[in-house]
């Protein structure tokens, strides 16, 4: 085995070289070291000369071995002067090629590069013109346990194509997980010179054109190994590629799948996180949580930790988009907030766009976060779970036809009820409080062209807490793609989804006052999505959609004979949202990247319904309707329609550093009602209709990216400001449920949010993580109508999520391949509030009176997480590889307060402060895998 | 809105809070006194109503900060008028002590509007809004049930004309009070001798209402409030230990009013944890004439006022509860020696011990402790006054309706 590797490694080599030479400029490989080291072992030493320098290191583990070490101290010296003085009397020689590879032979030294008219000199690197070394002593170790498959791979040339001109061809093709057969998303493809590349969409498909000519196909992407490919390009065809998983990435911490797509990708104001990187992080109840991760990242925060509703830039929680597999979940979260109600096991990662939104989304204002699973593994069966201290997960994989299709199915459920019913205390007994998720993707590959998704999701929470009063909602979302390649350079994704949420509260005590409170919303869509490479310095996106709101705003019932409730049940609401957008990224030139969309989108609210006039120049209220017009069943009550546009530049100032900026407008049909300081199950989202106008933002932004040290170290200055128009307000005290004339409890108001988002990330190493620092502001006006409509006599006063300073540190240490160790650290400035300003007599009792709304603020949230991830032995084969993980969240024991008020007890003011998680809380997870 | 009422998350956070602290989570709650809160001006309090069928009673007061020990001063000296949007001034009120204001009944037309104004001492002018008539319906019943731990004082009323839909409650709770002790000795003159009055053996206490009890009937096929629950007393509450009797005061609202009691509900009563709304700025009905911006708090409504009056002796309650007078810590009685007693040998002459131990009236003594010969005493049984007489914590005059 050892000679057949040792043989195709040379056998490589030669060929690797040989197309090398056809005079193309290689940028130089960075290669000087620096460095203290004091009877370092090879191994690591060798390691600190690739982080050091772009130089690869192929030598046989056992020359040298480990137990020879080194001794040197080095400024800045060349690579080749190090490896000397290291080498100097000892058997073994080098030899380095000017692509960046290191030989180190024992006794014979090779000639890295052939000489001759295609070959660069070499210099005085090697010290003899030794042609080859004996074949054992060259095996290619420093990629132990590669499958046989992958390293073949890598030394075979491929030909792609016939024919011999020298037009582009474009080369296309997946790439695939080897062992489980999955699409890995968001890999990078690319040749070095010319430096072209792309990454895999969310099929694992990607598309390069190049021209015809001989080329060395780099692969890159988070959680497999880097892999290559050789291939002669005569004409278009495909390239299928196969990736190993790398077991053994610990260490690694990698955010963005290639290396300098911060500095490169035209995109800006995205946050990418796999699924390694949330597990890493601590969270209250052990479990990685999906939404906590993205809380860590810079721009984005919640009201409270109780919270999962996200703030994205200023934004208000209803103003994102969250996507499971292109299904719209509009309850992200069990347990009122407290857990995210996705299962981690099942997904493949989540992307964050806070700018830059590609014209493909639209219909929310702030952001989109889309949420992907994983494929199942197509070739065995297998599964993977954990049990924590509320919930427990199990998620099972594997084919239906072997490489052909599979299926990923994972259900998560939690066993409070089973503790509750334990309790001695009544009230817990008389109380229940369980919810539960299950998710299903299955995949079918017909063809090389045609490929079927089908993806199920439900979640539900049910709770009843002492009371005589039951809380129940539930989100059920389904979604069918067809994918179909009609050429290399074109494919299609036509998409059918479905999503529901509704929740219920049912009251049973009194029997005069039984009753059940109803919501519900649908949504249908179907969107034709299309990617078009026509050349490799164009990528075009286009494609249509259409989606159907049916939104039932709410009903009570009576649930008994005697029940006095008259049964009340608000008109439905539907409406047509559609869009047809088109946008082209194109490379201006090396160092100019443009992105321009339009996005143009209608909205048609639509009948039957009945609604209400208002006089207009006074404050609605039911004593101001002057009509009242019934629409019949798919009439249109109302239409609003506009561009949205998307435009976005990339400039490089350098190989590691560049500008970006970018402009968007979106418009949102679609509003939550919530008049609470957070996010609850019972808001509802109502349409815009005659009376409620859709939102509409604008964000310009601007960045600055900078890569250090080979790209290992990443940091972005991004800034922003964003205006809303037409940004939803309460009037103090308004009714949101059964409320037929909702428009006259809502203020239109205007919002305008700026900020500045300061990143730095480490991504490899033992010490890796993230820091980030952000100053924001989120303001809203209410200065349009009567003086009633208005808040704070119609000045700008802060929105309830204005959190200007915000510091946040996500760190991993890794002890050794089995240890590593997570910190987590928050700082935010404390929410706005509305404080009792005076008190005063009245009704018998004393009373406050407030100030202003959110004129103070609450005091600030500090929180430090720490976590301890211990994995079983790293055997690649054994019947199940399982972790422990061990934590303590809010380490510190800092009561950050989630909510200040103020009680009238006994006829004196009393202000109290509500902390949730107010000291620290120890958690224990098992997780396995099999 | 009974039956939305049910629907407040409020509660619900509370409980959630709960269970999160026995999932292993440490939700807590602790006093908070912000900083930030400084005086503003003090603004105009209007605490009361018009009514429509009775005697008026207006309360003025100013606000005052958070933080001032002092209650919010009374606003003395203003000249308060009811006028009829039709026809002018109906009738003035008079300052009966600082800051109240009252009025015999008066009889007001359903028919018109009216509106209070105000002029304080320093001419600064103010009125409220005008206000059509509110008639309040009788009281159907008052009820009380026990529940659980506790008795449920529920009240039900109805409207067949419909007109008045939202209602709110105020009551007064009155209690006998009796003491376990009566003293037949006292210290007199520095010596312990008989008792001239005896103190009362039932003293009667009474509490006005502070919470801010509403419900509305609009979601209801019919106008009707059927044993709505407006104050619940626990089963171990000294209040049951004898007699209760509580007076419900029913006033039907209009809708401004009630969505100003709600308001002013919402702020102080229950706002707070995860999923209540945020607290406003209510100010109410009445606007300033001399200077439109004025901030004046108060909503001044029209309407008159029916109530009715419940019983509840001890006998009726379940028997195995266990009642409490409230002087559960008073027992047993203090012993006070007045000769030496081994071991705890007392140099101290009788005269002194007893001007030592009664001369502060703190303790009163309660009976003699015989002594071995005939005639001779040791000491006394004695306790704190609070403990003897029941005047400390009522009054021993007999309310009329007893």
């Amino acid at each position: 085995m050892k000679h057949l590797y040792s043989l195709l490694f040379l056998l490589s080599l030669l060929l690797l070289i040989g197309p090398r030479g056809y005079g193309q400029q290689l940028a130089p490989p960075a290669k000087t070291v620096t460095g203290d080291f004091t009877r370092v072992p090879f191994g690591q030493f060798v390691r600190e000369l690739e982080t050091q320098t772009d130089y690869r290191f192929y030598y046989d583990a056992t020359a040298p071995p480990d137990s020879f070490r080194v001794s040197l101290a080095a400024r800045a010296l060349p690579l080749a002067t190090v490896l000397q003085r290291v080498f100097e009397g000892t058997p073994y020689r080098f030899a380095l090629t000017a692509d960046g590879r290191a030989f180190i032979t024992s006794g014979v030294s090779i000639e890295a590069e052939l000489p001759g008219l295609f070959f660069r000199p070499t210099g005085t690197l090697a010290e003899g013109p030794v042609v080859a070394a004996p074949a054992d002593e060259l095996a290619p170790t420093a990629t132990p346990g590669r499958s046989r498959y992958v390293t073949v791979a890598e030394y075979k040339v491929y030909e792609i194509g016939m024919g011999g001109g020298n037009g582009p061809a474009t080369l296309a093709g997946h790439i695939r997980d080897v062992k489980t057969g999955e699409p890995v998303i968001g890999a990078t493809i690319f040749s070095e010179s010319p430096s072209v590349g792309t990454s895999t969409d969310q099929f694992g498909f990607y598309s390069l054109t190049l021209p015809a000519g001989r080329y060395t196909l780099q692969v890159r992407s988070v959680g497999s190994k880097n892999t290559r490919r050789q291939v002669i390009l005569r004409g278009s065809g495909r390239l299928e590629i196969e990736v190993e998983e790398d077991i053994t990435t610990l260490k690694e911490v990698v955010i963005e799948g290639e290396k300098d797509k911060n500095v490169s990708s035209t995109q800006m104001g995205l946050e990418k996180l796999d699924i390694k990187t949330i597990k890493q992080v601590p969270t209250a109840f052990g479990e990685a949580d999906i939404l906590r991760v993205v809380l860590t990242l810079p721009g984005v925060k919640s009201v409270g930790e109780g919270s999962t509703g996200l703030n994205v830039r200023g934004g208000a929680t209803d103003q994102n988009l969250i996507l499971f597999n292109d299904m719209t979940v509009y309850n992200p979260s069990h347990l009122f907030g407290f857990f995210s109600a996705f299962n981690p096991d099942m997904l493949q990662g989540v992307e964050l766009y806070k700018s830059a939104m590609p014209a493909k989304y639209g219909g929310r204002l702030s952001s989109v976060l889309d949420i992907t699973t994983r494929e199942g593994n197509k070739k065995k069966f297998s599964g993977a779970g954990g049990i924590g201290p509320l919930t427990s997960r199990l998620t099972l994989e594997g084919p239906i036809i072997k490489e052909k299709s599979s299926f990923l199915i994972g259900a998560r459920t939690s066993y409070s009820d089973w503790i509750l019913r334990r309790l001695s205390d009544k009230k817990f007994r008389q109380s229940s409080a369980a919810f539960s998720d299950l998710s299903a993707h299955l995949t079918h590959q017909f063809s090389d062209r045609d490929a079927v998704y089908a993806t199920g999701y439900y979640s539900s929470d049910r709770f009843r807490l002492a009371s005589d009063t039951t809380y129940r909602y539930a989100n059920k979302s389904a979604s069918l793609k067809w994918r179909h390649n009609f050429s290399n350079q074109l494919y299609g994704v036509l998409t059918g989804a479905f999503s529901h949420y509704d929740y219920d509260i049912t009251s049973e005590g009194n029997e005069v006052n039984s009753s059940r409170l109803k919501y519900s919303i649908n949504q249908t869509s179907v969107r034709a999505d299309f990617n078009y490479y026509p050349n490799p310095k164009h990528s075009i996106d286009f494609g249509v959609s259409s989606l159907l709101y049916n939104v039932s705003p709410g009903g009570l019932t009576p649930l008994s004979a005697g029940s006095l409730v008259v049964p009340n049940i608000l008109d439905r609401e539907q409406a047509l949202e559609s869009a047809v957008y088109v946008s082209d990224k194109m490379d201006v030139n090396q160092r100019l990247s443009v992105s321009v969309g339009l996005r143009y989108s209608l909205y048609n609210a639509l009948g039957a319904r009945t609604v209400y006039e208002y006089a207009p120049g006074e404050s609605r209220s039911e004593n101001t309707i002057i009509d009242t017009v019934s629409y019949g069943a798919g009439k249109v009550l109302a239409t609003y329609h506009g561009p949205e546009y998307r435009v976005s530049a990339r400039y490089s100032l350098s190989d590691n550093s560049s500008v970006k900026l970018s402009y968007n407008r979106t418009r949102q049909y679609i509003t939550q009602l919530t008049n609470t300081a957070s996010v609850s199950p019972a808001d509802t989202w109502k349409l815009a209709d005659n009376n409620i106008r859709p939102q509409v933002g604008d964000q310009v932004s601007v960045g600055y990216y900078r890569n250090f040290k080979s790209n290992t170290i990443e940091t972005s200055v991004e800034t922003y400001y964003k205006s809303l128009r037409d940004f939803v307000d309460y009037k103090g005290g308004a009714v949101l449920l059964l409320n037929r004339q909702i428009e006259t409890d809502i203020i239109n108001a205007e919002g305008k949010a700026y900020g500045v988002e300061v990143l730095v990330r480490k991504l490899t190493g033992k010490v890796n993580g993230w820091i980030s620092y952000t100053y924001s502001r989120s303001l809203v006006r209410a200065n349009a109508g009567t003086p009633a409509d208005q808040i704070n006599n119609g000045r700008y006063y802060a929105s309830n999520f204005d959190k200007p300073h915000d510091v946040t540190l996500v760190g991993n240490y890794r002890f050794s391949r089995r240890f590593s160790t997570s910190l987590n650290f928050n700082y935010s400035t404390g929410r706005p509030i509305t404080l009792p300003i005076a008190k005063y007599y009245a009704g018998n009792s004393l009373r406050v009176f407030y100030s202003d709304r959110n004129a103070y603020r609450v005091p600030d949230y500090l929180r430090a997480d720490l976590a301890l991830n211990i994995e079983g032995n790293h055997k690649v084969k054994k019947l199940a590889h399982s972790s422990w993980t061990v934590g303590v969240y809010n380490l510190t024991g800092r009561q950050n307060p989630y909510s200040i008020y103020f009680k009238s007890e006994n006829g004196q003011i009393k202000g109290y402060k509500l902390s949730i998680f107010g000291r620290p809380i120890p958690t224990v997870t098992y997780n396995f895998k099999f | 809105m009974a039956a939305l009422s049910i629907f407040r998350p409020g509660l619900l956070a509370s409980r959630l809070l709960l269970l999160l602290l026995l999932a292993g989570s440490a939700g807590c709650v602790e006093p908070y006194a912000p900083e930030v809160i400084d005086a503003p001006t003090s603004f105009l309090v209007i605490d009361g109503f018009i009514n429509a069928d009775g005697p008026t009673s207006i309360r003025l007061s100013r606000t005052a900060s958070l933080d001032a020990k002092a209650t919010p001063p009374p606003e003395a000296k203003a000249r308060l008028q009811v006028e009829d949007e039709a026809l002018g001034v109906v009738f003035g009120l008079t300052e009966t002590a600082p800051g109240v204001y009252v009025a015999p009944a008066t009889r007001l037309n359903p028919a018109h509007r009216y509106r209070l104004r105000i002029a304080t001492s320093k001419g600064q002018e103010y009125a409220s809004a005008y206000l059509p008539v509110k008639l309040t319906p009788p009281i159907d019943a008052v009820r009380w049930k026990p529940q659980g731990n506790s008795v449920n004082i529920l009240v039900s009323t109805h409207d067949d004309t419909r007109a008045s839909e939202y209602y709110r409650w105020e009551y007064v709770e009155t209690w006998e009070i009796r003491s376990p002790y009566q003293p037949n000795i006292e210290y007199y003159n520095r010596a312990v001798s008989s008792i001239r009055v005896p103190y009362p053996g039932v003293c009667w206490s009474t509490e006005q209402s502070n919470r801010i009890v509403l419900t509305k009937t609009t979601s209801l096929g019919q106008d009707v409030v059927s044993d709505f629950r407006i104050q619940g007393v626990g089963a171990q509450n000294p209040q049951l230990y004898s007699r209760y009797s509580i007076l419900v005061r029913q006033q039907s609202l209009t809708k401004e009013e009630y969505t100003y009691w709600e308001q002013l509900r919402k702020n102080t009563e229950s706002i707070g944890s995860l999923f209540d709304p945020q607290p406003s700025q209510v100010t109410g009905n009445v606007r300033g004439l001399t200077d439109p911006n004025a901030m004046v708090l108060g909503f001044v409504g029209t309407h008159s006022v029916t109530e009715q009056r419940l019983f509840i002796d001890y006998k009726e309650l379940p028997t195995e509860w266990r009642r409490q007078s409230g002087y559960e810590a008073c027992l047993p009685p203090d012993t006070v020696f007045i000769v030496p007693r081994p071991p705890a040998f007392s140099p101290v002459e009788p005269q002194l011990a007893i001007d030592i131990a009664f001369g502060g009236q703190a303790l009163l003594p309660i009976s003699s402790i015989p002594g071995n010969g005939p005639g001779s005493i040791i000491g006394y049984t004695a306790k704190a006054r609070d403990c003897i007489d029941c005047r400390t914590r009522g009054t021993a005059v007999k309310p009329s309706f007893w």
